[in-house]
This record gives structure tokens, C-alpha cells and sequence, in this order.
């Protein structure tokens, strides 16, 4: 046997091993080389703040971009029916910070095999959630973590995973009243009102 | 210079075989010891499961033995689980009275919202407009795992008439083909 054909016998050996062990419980739609074993496999998530830093007693952005796995999808925050679970983005914020507005975009109507007739209104590819927060005169100053929970639930073209929800963390910092809040990352804050 | 690459692929060969076989590798369950035993295709062999019935009552897998069972996965919040209810209703229909019986299995769901839908839901099925004719049970993660770990809804298991699972069905049927096959060889 020489090298070369030694080393794609390795290769290839090692690919099938790898295989069985990626097909036990996972789905691996067709188009798709990453195996989903939970719907929190389904998503990356990627938090950005409006604001560095962000100046007490004034309005800040929270934004989290989502990217879906190509080949599912996961209900809008405005499905078309009752019964299918929306995409909620939640804050747990610590004292100091208040909710304003969530701000959720539209999602496509689509048609899917298992409901050929009725499209669902879903979110895909990638979507930006967004919350208008306020950072109080109350607000620790420095730097604060705020938790935030992202509800959803997806599926793919014949199946669905369980609703999950995935923690997200966004840094922010604090500063005095008054203080120069510089606007970072306006490609993702520029359609806020 | 080819015996050391040759050591080489054997040792790298028996490592993977190893780490495959062995749970050394990032998939493997944490509890190896409540999974089943498998058959040859990779399914759990005889799941031991007792569900319960809507109003709460333990429902054994081992009391529909002597008949051929579809248990199906499903959920009231699964649009692909709520398209493929006709072709159940249909199969219960067609089979029912030969020794085979559906049974859904509501999973991430609640008894307070599956009952309701059971009842009140209407499906259209060759013409008429009828309710889910199939019993149904409420499964947990522990059931889950008995069948050897779900990940997409709807999941369906067939179950010979002596208990044993002999094939499963990941994701919505898009007809009913198949399965008619299955079945009936079973019958």
C-alpha cells in the first residue's frame, strides 16, 4: 500500500466512522452537513448594543441577529394561527433598565409539503430582533450584563423540533448622565425608529 | 517507512472504532444505562412504557400486545404533525378492525390543551369532516428515551403484534403508500 493510498484509505475510514456516529438521533436534512440534535442547535445568535457606552437616562438598542440553519424555518413572532408558538425575545433585566419596545420584523408567508395549502408566516435565513431599553438614573454604573431568554420554535420541511429557549447575554456599559453615548453598529441599528 | 504509516492508520482505526463504540465521542447520552436495547437496525427493541390517557389514567404499551400498533409522535403546537392527521384517521379507520389500532402519543404538549383539540378539531378526511378516532396518551422525556430518543415531530414507531418496534418514520407522511405496506404485512 503506498502513502498516498494509505492516507485516503485513513481519510475515508475515518469519514465513515464519523458518519455512524453523527446519524444516532439526529436530523440531517439532505442539503445540510450539520446534524441538529435540539432545536437550540438550530440557531446562532449575535447581540449588539446601540450605544458605547450608554449615557444613564437615555434610550438605548438592544438588537440580536439570528442565524437560522438554511434549512429550517421557525414561526414568526405574528403566526398565522393560534396554536403554533411565536419567536419572543424576553429581557430579565437587573434594576435600572426599563423595556420600552420589543421589536419584532414581519415574517414570509410560506407554503411547506405539510401544508400545501395554507401558508405559515415564518422567519428564515436571518432576522433581527430588537429591544428599545432605557437605562434609568438607578443603573449600576459600569460594565452590566443583561439576560436575555429567545423563544421559538422551528422546523424543517417535513418536521419539528420542541419550542426551546435559548439564553442570550448583551453587554453594556454604563455611564453618568450626560455622557457621550457614541452610536456603534449602525449597519444593525440603522431601521430603528 | 510503510510499516510506521501502516501502525500509524491501524492505532488512528482502532482509536475511532473505539471513541465510536465507547461514548467517547460529543453525542453519545449521558445515560447510557436507561437507554434500550437496540436491534440490528438500530431501534429500541421493546420499549417498556406506561403513558397516561387525558384523564390521567396509566396506559401500558405492553396492554395492546396481540395487536399491530403505529404509536405517533406528535404535538398540538406541530404544524407537519396536525398535516398528516387525515392519513392516521384514514389508516384507523381502514385497519382498526383488523387487529391494528394508532396510538398518538402528545408530546411537549398539555392534557388541558390536547383534550379539547381531540375533540373539537375537525380533520377532512375522504369527504367528511370528522375528529381524531385514535386514542391518545401523553408522552414525556422519559417515554422519549425509551424509544430511543425523539428529535423531529411527528415520529411514528410500528410495533409488531408481540411488542417489538419494527420500523420508524421521521417527519410528516406525505401519503399513505408506504405504510399501508407496513402494516399490512404485519397483520
Amino acid at each position: 500500500m503506498s502513502i498516498s493510498k494509505s492516507v485516503r484509505y485513513l481519510i475515508a475510514l475515518c469519514a465513515l466512522v464519523f458518519m455512524a456516529g453523527q446519524t444516532r438521533n439526529t436530523i440531517t436534512p439532505a442539503q445540510e452537513s450539520t446534524p441538529i440534535h435540539s432545536g437550540a442547535d438550530v440557531v446562532t445568535t449575535h447581540p449588539y448594543v446601540s450605544l458605547d457606552p450608554v449615557p444613564r437616562g437615555k434610550e438605548f438598542q438592544v438588537a440580536v441577529v439570528v442565524d437560522i440553519n438554511h434549512a429550517y424555518h421557525m414561526n414568526s413572532h405574528k403566526p398565522l394561527d393560534s396554536y403554533l408558538i411565536p419567536t419572543t425575545l424576553t429581557p430579565q433585566l437587573p434594576n435600572g433598565f426599563k423595556l420600552v419596545e420589543a421589536v419584532y420584523p414581519s415574517g414570509q408567508d410560506k407554503k411547506f409539503p405539510f401544508s400545501p395549502d395554507k401558508p405559515l408566516n415564518v422567519y428564515s435565513g436571518n432576522v433581527t430582533l430588537r429591544l428599545r431599553l432605557t437605562a434609568e438614573n438607578t443603573a449600576a454604573l459600569g460594565a452590566t450584563s443583561l439576560p436575555l431568554t429567545l423563544r421559538y420554535q422551528a422546523c424543517n420541511e417535513s418536521a419539528c423540533l420542541p419550542p426551546v429557549k435559548v439564553p442570550v447575554k448583551v453587554d453594556v456599559k454604563v455611564a453618568a448622565a450626560g455622557a457621550e453615548g457614541h452610536s456603534v453598529h449602525p449597519e444593525i441599528f440603522k431601521a430603528s425608529k | 517507512m510503510k510499516k510506521s504509516v501502516r501502525a500509524l492508520i491501524l492505532a488512528a482505526a482502532a482509536l475511532l472504532v473505539a471513541t465510536s463504540f465507547f461514548g467517547c465521542g460529543s453525542h453519545q447520552s449521558s445515560s447510557s444505562s436507561t437507554e434500550p436495547s437496540k436491534n440490528a437496525s438500530g431501534l429500541a427493541n421493546e420499549p417498556d412504557v406506561t403513558f397516561k390517557d387525558l384523564q390521567g389514567k396509566d396506559v401500558p404499551l405492553a396492554s395492546y400486545k396481540g395487536k399491530v400498533v403505529l404509536v405517533n409522535f406528535w404535538g398540538t403546537w406541530c404544524a407537519p404533525c396536525r398535516g398528516e392527521i387525515p392519513i392516521l384517521i384514514d389508516l384507523q379507520d381502514k385497519y382498526s378492525g383488523q387487529g391494528f389500532t394508532l396510538l398518538g402519543v402528545a408530546t411537549n404538549d398539555q392534557a388541558d390543551v390536547v383534550t379539547p383539540f381531540v375533540h373539537n378539531t375537525k380533520f377532512a378526511v375522504g369527504g367528511q369532516s370528522v375528529t381524531m378516532n385514535y386514542p391518545i396518551v401523553m408522552g414525556n422525556d422519559d417515554i422519549d428515551t425509551k424509544f430511543g430518543g425523539l428529535i423531529g415531530m411527528p415520529t411514528s414507531f410500528l410495533i409488531s403484534r408481540d411488542g417489538k418496534i419494527v420500523k420508524r418514520y421521521i417527519g410528516a407522511l406525505a401519503n399513505s403508500t408506504q405504510i399501508e405496506k407496513d402494516i399490512q404485512s404485519q397483520l
